[in-house]
């Protein structure tokens, strides 16, 4: 017989909380050493004066529990639940949707969301939640009796940068290269580079988009890949900062910081090839509950 | 790189003075405007109305501040992207703004007019909010309060770092 654990709705809402207070004024301390290291290789005066001013603001973000960018973006959430886990007094989507308003008004956090996007079809076209600030999740099981959430402040001027191609299955890796190159080289300064490139490559439509956004998450790099597409990524990012636009698209060796890819099956039709960005206010986390 | 001290409002003179990637630490008056506000403005132009502001008198800072905390004097505040302005930025330079402050680039009907009006177009670093929050001498809502984030808020900066990405 399984053992059925029972998390409560207590647990997982001071856990998200908590997240949440850590992330809004800190980028992952993987991008911060990304960040110290684009510095230490870097020739460019302008981007040099940007990279120690991000630096910097991560710093006093911290000591201050300052926001580390006005946008905190929408909260995306992927929620690994264990088959032998039952939550408790309630539905996880109304959890942590609780848990985002209140730590929104604990940190003093910017409401970012229009709760109807095509804002002329409402009457307070301003309007960002009901009583409840919305929240995207994406459900999936795991074995065990752990619940596992991944975490993201999501801003939008990245989110905006991002795409999603369907490719023909006899498309070249060149061609493919090409469209996840084009894709980051064009956006410039506006997805606030350096950036973080998560690429979704198989799966249909809609699987192909979460994929790309999973890559961006921490940790990182939680899923077993073949060589060759840690090769893809590595010359995707040779590439990326060859092209040169560098910190926020004014010029610059580092353009991107790092590629992720993750892959899944897809119909012998199809090629789907998804590419979601993140910038270097790049605030992520995973809990185990 | 050129670190230029400046005072807003800006002369056309000086505007011939900077080179693209000056960095420029401003001080004066800024107005904030993000895409609502944009529309608004717009739509007060094509109807003949007057403006909430001097459109020559400061800069448009396109940025929706967060809430102020108590005992704070702003929120946290930053540059949105520029490039979701630019359908709106040729008739406000017509009708006389001078300084811009966003983020990424500008279309190219947008870079002709600011060439026409002897304009300025500066970016801000993204993502540096707690860093740019010293540069904040006071900030309110200046109008349109029910569109919150988007509102436009009157702003006084004393060194805000900016630099000069079109001229
Ligand atoms: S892209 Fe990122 S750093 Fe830039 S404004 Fe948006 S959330 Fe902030």
């Amino acid at each position: 017989m399984t053992y059925i654990r029972t998390i409560s709705k207590k647990m997982i809402y001071d856990a998200i909380i908590d997240a949440i207070g850590q992330i809004y004024c800190q980028s992952t301390p993987e991008t911060i050493a990304m960040i110290n290291n684009a510095l230490t290789i870097e020739e460019d005066d302008v981007a040099k004066d940007m990279l120690k001013a991000m630096l910097l603001n991560e710093e006093l973000a911290a000591k201050e529990k300052l926001p580390i960018c006005q946008d905190t973006g929408i909260v995306v959430v992927f929620a690994d639940i264990g088959t032998a886990v039952k939550i408790e007094n309630g539905s996880l989507y109304s959890i942590i949707s609780q848990a985002v308003t209140d730590v929104w008004e604990k940190y003093y956090l910017r409401d970012s969301i229009a709760l109807e996007p095509i804002r002329c079809f409402s009457s307070n076209p301003s309007k960002t939640k009901d009583t409840l600030q919305p929240v995207i999740l994406h459900l999936s099981e795991i074995p065990g009796n752990k619940l596992e959430l991944h975490i993201s402040l999501k801003g939008g001027g990245a989110e905006n940068c991002s795409t999603l191609k369907m490719f023909n299955p006899t498309a070249t890796i060149n061609e493919i290269e090409d469209f996840i190159v084009d894709t980051v080289v064009s956006s410039g300064g506006k997805p606030c580079p350096p950036v973080f490139v998560g690429i979704g490559i198989g799966g249909d439509f809609e699987q192909c988009a979460i994929l790309a956004k999973r890559a961006l998450m921490v940790p990182i790099s939680p899923f077993e890949k073949k060589p060759e597409y840690k090769k893809m990524e590595e010359r995707l990012l040779n590439q990326i900062n060859q092209k040169g636009k560098g910190i926020q698209g004014f010029g610059g060796k580092t353009t991107a910081l790092k590629v992720n890819i993750l892959s899944e099956p897809c119909h012998i039709a199809s090629l789907p090839v998804a590419i979601n960005i993140d910038c270097h206010a790049h605030r992520c986390i995973s809990i185990t509950i | 790189m050129r670190i230029i001290n400046i005072e807003l409002p800006l002369k056309s003179e000086e505007i011939k003075m900077f080179t693209i990637r000056d960095k420029l630490l401003i001080s004066g008056v800024l107005y904030t405007a993000r895409d609502q506000a944009h529309l608004r403005l717009t739509q007060l132009i094509k109807e003949g109305k007057p403006l909430p502001f001097n459109l020559a008198d400061s800069a448009l800072f396109y940025c929706g501040p967060a809430p102020t905390p108590p005992g704070k004097v702003c929120g946290a505040i930053g540059p949105t992207t520029s490039a979701r302005m630019d359908k709106y930025t040729p008739l406000l330079l017509e009708n006389g703004l001078k300084v811009m402050i966003g983020k990424g680039e500008r279309s190219r009907v947008v870079t002709e007019a600011i060439h026409k009006y002897n304009a300025l177009y500066l970016i801000c670093v993204g993502g540096i909010s707690a860093l740019l929050v010293q540069s904040i001498v006071s900030c309110e809502t200046f109008c349109w309060k029910e569109l919150a984030a988007e509102a436009i808020y009157r702003m006084e900066v004393k060194n805000f770092p900016c630099y000069v990405a079109t001229i």
